[in-house]
């Protein structure tokens, strides 16, 4: 007998080898070899939400650098100064000229009327010198030349809108004022247009002299006097010249008040607009990305269980876990390479697109330029959300065991991945959070929005749970149609949870954004007009006012005639601090952005209601006292008994803080961030701001007679119809809704893309299935109309769901973020029901199509 | 019955291994004790019918299962006291198994099927060994090919070449010929048994074929999770 009599000596314990990433990424390719079958899902889920994001940085980059190139041309010369109320002075103009050459324009708003008096209309002069256009050129359609049109005997180059509103041609003679002007050209797109903001009437360009000649000008009227400077020698491309020219207009003209703007950002407001648009349409793209995330976990899923054998032989040829889990990483990253890879060549490609199909609609031309940072986040964002969403599922590889290659072994429905598969999920969570936060230029609506969308996804997860569970527990229906489909709900690997996930959180941001639009929609449109006035009456000289107001009066007895004495002026200091350094909240930032209308009263005005302080006495004279609105003093940072100084007039004025008021904006009432007390303003060279309120139920014939008479009896005065004013905002707001819209619906073809996914993977269960029961003699009927009850009972939960979050949402939304009114619309809803029965119908009964049409045997046979 | 007085090493030692299972129906007793020391260099047999256990023997010598009692030595470790990535480095290192169904990774070809054990060790040689291998079960021309365009004879050789590749001590092999023709059959049990004596491996074979097992130095006979008889071939 030669039974073993010794023992191997123990080992030292097998020690882990160093693997190259090289060689890792070499085995991971070669396993991908398989193909990306089952992959298009995941693939077009990333690349989706890539394009989009990609789509709104490139293009907002695109805007921008035409904003960039462009910007001595928009902005009329290389640096700007712009006040309201007063002219340069002659000190001020040597200081211009010193620095280099300047042109002089001159911006309000007035009326023109025919010399009959039949007709008139709003416009928006704009005053020029010999000088004006410092760059680029203004082209004329028909007339005379720029040049000649407008330094003639008084000559006017207009919009031609102006010619049709008022049905003139060109040569005839219209009134300006107290001037009698002749059109003698029609011009084509200004060039500097956005420079001098949004405009409600059409252009009218005239010379300086001809402006002083119509008497509008007069101590207070609203006119905005804009000095362009070119610098000498090309001086103004350099950045550092265009600082300099800054800093020496500060220390040299301290109290001049002027706005600066230089041709590297010529429009600072328009370019914040688009900068919060393309934070705010990048968070749809993410909620698109994070939506398509489940289809990406769910591909991942899959792949994982199709490659239960290669994993297992491979941990049985001494692939330690931690191994094998790399090597699969390495595979889905490459897989969601090629969706960023392919949404990064959609999103850079488009703006190209736009701007060929809609390059008119937009505001500047836009220039072809890619950012770092556009590419970065949209990358960024495409591969975070891939891994958040694939570890988990990885992480079930490292649970398989190789044992599986010796016996068929039921793999357990739902196995948590190791702790630090956990752990890196939530890290990964926590980083794509931080990233989102850190890009947002208000990082408190980004850690909402993020912290609104986790709630989403673990309510509707919690939902497609619990769905699965009451249909496993559901009583046994006698309806075998019904059976069927409480049981294909209730189904381990079945179509419940991934649905409701995907189509929930889809259709909630419609739902959400479909009703912030309908409530700001039918603020602007429907609500207005009842509670606000007809008329804004801009620059009535003091002394018209009383007859203006017993002209209305006696035009329309019961109108409403409220008046304000009206300055603009800029906020330059708050607490004794610059407010050019200042950080402030963005819902703030306006205040501080270009000047504000001011006012003064002995009383509190009509429509504000005082929160804390008193209100000075009638008779106060003491140091000058201002009333601040109550909500933005939060945001700025002020209480009572600050330091606030404006610039008005070319002075600054400082005054304290002696009580806060709550203004009620939407009443577009004479609404005042700051009221001062008469004693500070009262001898300063003001005209009076006033609002006409007609009854009710006034024709439209009436309430243009007022107008005409108003306009014919006080010809220095502007009138505005409110109306039109909105009309105006409208338009841009419906432009502004559409991108938001479209960038919504992704999401919710992220949503159609998981659903197809998922019908497409629990495919081959129910043809089985279906086999199954036509051996046992179901009619096609019977299966047709089982999976149409599943579907719609699917589709009616998600839609239901995300009704009431989507409502919820955009009800914080409304009312406790924009502070108007929210509006319930139910066709919004309905039409989100629509969606959900019609995608979830068409993509599934696509799926049972086939199911219906498969051949018993092969199956059979097969299994 | 003289036997030559070699002092021989032991390489597994098992002792009094049980191995317990849960199913739908309750626990299920596998093994039900099983004691067994294999010798260095050795071939041993495994048969026994269906559902005695040979398997589930062979995968706690794989370190694939873990024994619900008793000891488990293997290469003078201690598989119990191994958690499953060390068990996973061990088998890598000194234990090549052969399966019935090949279980090749079907989008590698011979030669990277053959190179995945070296490379998971960090070889850096991985390719040049494994063409070697492939070139000794006589696949030196076929070593581009896929799975799916090799026959089955073939897919077992590059089996056999995987699992020789890394030099192992132990050689498991779970009825190696199950799924192949006779004369197929027998040239991968010719080949595996000339590999296992060059190398001086060990070789544990699981079959139900009687002539294959009296092949081996040593056949073990399960039954109901027990060994019934321990049988030692007579020295040539």
């Amino acid at each position: 007998m030669n039974a073993p009599d010794r023992m191997l000596p123990v080992p030292p314990p097998p020690a882990r080898p160093r693997i190259s990433l090289h060689r890792l990424v070499l085995i991971a390719m070669r396993e991908l070899r398989a193909g990306l079958n089952g992959f298009y899902v995941f693939i077009a889920c990333i690349a989706l939400g890539v394009a989009v994001i990609t789509t709104v940085g490139a293009l907002s980059d695109a805007l921008h650098t035409g904003f960039e190139r462009q910007g001595q041309t928009i902005l009329g010369g290389d640096v700007t100064f712009a006040r309201m109320h007063q002219r340069a002075s002659e000190a001020e103009r040597r200081w211009l000229a010193a620095q280099g050459r300047f042109s002089e324009t001159a911006t309000m708003r007035a009326m023109a009327r025919r010399l009959d008096g039949e007709e008139q209309a709003l416009i928006e002069i704009k005053a020029v010198d010999a000088a004006y256009p410092l760059a680029g050129a203004l082209p004329v359609e028909e007339g005379l030349a720029f040049d000649a049109a407008v330094s003639g005997s008084p000559g006017a180059a207009v919009d031609p809108i102006l010619l049709e509103r008022l049905g003139l041609k060109l040569g005839d003679k219209m009134r300006i004022g107290d001037a009698m002007v002749t059109v003698t050209a029609k011009i084509g797109d200004e060039p500097d247009a956005i420079a001098d903001r949004l405009t409600y009437g059409p252009r009218v360009f005239l010379s300086l002299e001809t402006l002083q000649a119509t008497g509008l000008i007069q101590p207070g009227t609203l006119v905005r006097w804009r000095y362009a400077l070119n610098l000498p020698e090309e001086k103004g491309a350099d950045p550092a010249a265009l600082l300099r020219i800054r800093q020496r207009a500060k220390a040299e003209l301290p109290e001049a008040g002027f706005s600066v703007a230089d041709r590297r950002d010529p429009s600072p407001q328009l370019s914040k607009t688009l900068e919060r648009l393309r934070q705010f349409l990048t968070f749809l793209g993410l909620t698109a990305l994070l939506v398509g995330g489940v289809g990406v976990a769910s591909a991942v899923s899959t792949f994982i269980e199709r490659r239960r054998n290669v994993i297992a032989t491979m941990k049985s040829l001494g692939a330690p876990s931690r191994l094998v889990f790399s090597i699969f990483l390495i595979e889905v990253m490459a897989i969601a390479l090629i969706g960023v890879l392919i949404g990064l060549a959609i999103g850079l490609s488009a703006p190209w697109l736009l701007t060929l199909l809609y390059g008119d609609a937009l505001p500047i031309k836009a220039a072809l330029s890619f950012s770092p940072r556009s590419i970065l986040t949209g990358a960024a964002y495409g591969f975070f959300v891939a891994l958040l969403f694939t570890l988990w599922p990885l992480g079930r590889a490292e649970l398989i065991r190789p044992s599986v290659l010796f016996r068929d072994e039921v793999a357990p429905e739902a196995i948590w991945p190791k702790p630090r598969i956990i752990f890196a999920t939530v890290l990964v969570a926590c980083a794509l959070l931080s990233f989102a936060v850190l890009m947002a230029e208000s990082q408190r609506i980004a850690l909402y929005f993020c912290g609104g969308l986790v709630l989403v996804f673990a309510i509707f997860a919690g939902l497609g749970a619990l769905v699965t569970r009451v249909a496993r527990r559901a009583p046994r229906f006698r309806l075998p149609e019904l059976r069927l489909a409480i049981a294909n709900l209730g189904a381990p690997g079945g179509l419940t949870q991934s649905v409701v996930l995907s189509l929930g959180a889809g259709l909630s941001l419609l739902v959400a954004v479909a009703l912030t639009d309908n409530s700001l929609v039918s603020e602007l449109r429907s609500r207005l007009p009842q509670t606000s006035p007809n008329y804004f009456v801009l620059d009535i000289p003091k002394a018209d006012y009383a007859g203006l107001e017993e002209l209305v009066r006696k035009e329309v007895p019961g109108a409403t005639v409220v008046d304000a004495p009206m300055l603009r002026g800029r906020l330059v200091s708050l607490k004794g601090l610059n407010v050019e350094l200042m950080r402030v909240p963005p819902e703030a930032q306006w205040v501080l952005n270009g000047d504000r209308g001011l006012t003064f009263a002995d009383k509190v005005p009509e429509g504000s209601v005082l929160v804390k302080g008193e209100w000075w006495s009638e008779t106060y004279e003491g140091e000058p006292l201002v009333s601040f609105e109550s909500e933005l003093a939060r945001h700025l940072g002020v209480d009572i008994g600050d330091q606030v100084t404006v610039n008005v007039l070319g002075r600054n004025l400082t005054a304290r803080i002696a009580n806060l008021r709550e203004v009620k904006w939407e009443s577009l009432n004479l609404n005042f961030v700051m009221v001062f007390s008469p004693n500070a303003l009262r001898a300063a060279p003001y005209t009076m701001l006033a609002t006409v309120a007609l009854p009710k139920g006034i024709g439209l014939n009436k309430e243009a007679q007022v107008a005409r008479a108003v306009g014919k009896a006080y010809p220095m005065v502007t009138v505005i119809r409110v109306k039109d004013a909105l009309d105006a905002f409208n338009r841009v707001f419906t432009k502004v809704m559409v991108a938001v819209r479209a960038a919504g619906s992704i999401t919710l073809l992220s949503g159609a893309l998981v659903l197809a996914g998922a019908l497409a993977t629990a495919q081959r269960r129910r043809i089985l299935e279906a086999v199954i029961l036509k051996v046992l003699g179901a009619t096609r009927r019977r299966i047709l109309v089982s999976h149409l009850i599943e579907y719609v009972m699917l589709a009616a939960l998600a839609a239901l769901f995300a009704v009431a979050l989507g409502t919820l949402a955009s009800w914080l939304a409304v009312s406790q973020v924009m502070r108007i009114p929210f509006t319930f619309s139910t066709w919004a809803v309905v039409q989100a029901l629509l969606v959900a029965t019609v995608l979830v119908a068409v993509f599934g009964l696509l799926g049972t199509w086939a199911v219906l049409r498969a051949r018993p045997v092969p199956y059979l046979r097969a299994e | 019955m003289a036997q030559p007085n070699i002092q021989l090493t032991t390489i597994i030692r098992l002792t009094d291994v049980r191995l317990t299972l849960a199913s739908r129906a309750g626990p299920v007793d596998i093994l039900k004790g099983v004691t067994l020391d294999i010798a260095q260099g050795q071939s041993v047999a495994i048969v026994g019918p269906s559902g005695s256990g040979k398997t589930s023997l062979l995968m706690i010598l794989a370190g694939l299962e873990r024994a619900t009692k008793g000891d488990v030595h293997v290469g003078g470790r201690d598989f119990n006291a191994l958690g499953e990535d060390q068990l996973a480095l061990a088998r890598g290192a000194e234990i090549g198994i052969v399966f019935q169904s090949f279980h090749l990774v079907p989008t590698m070809t011979a030669l990277e099927n053959v190179a995945l054990p070296l490379e998971f060790a960090g070889a850096a040689n991985a390719e040049e060994v494994a063409r070697e291998h492939l070139e000794e079960v006589g696949l030196g021309r076929r070593v581009d090919h896929f799975p799916a365009q090799l026959s089955g004879g073939e897919q077992q050789r590059v089996a056999l070449a995987r699992a020789l590749a890394p030099r192992p001590r132990l050689i498991l092999a779970d009825e190696p010929t199950g799924n192949l023709d006779g004369k197929t059959g027998r040239q991968v049990i010719d080949l595996l048994f000339g590999l296992q004596r060059q190398r001086d491996a060990t070789l544990v074979l699981i079959t139900h074929d009687e002539r294959l097992a009296a092949e081996c130095e040593r056949t073990v006979r399960m039954l109901d999770g027990r060994i019934v008889s321990d049988e030692r071939a007579v020295a040539a």
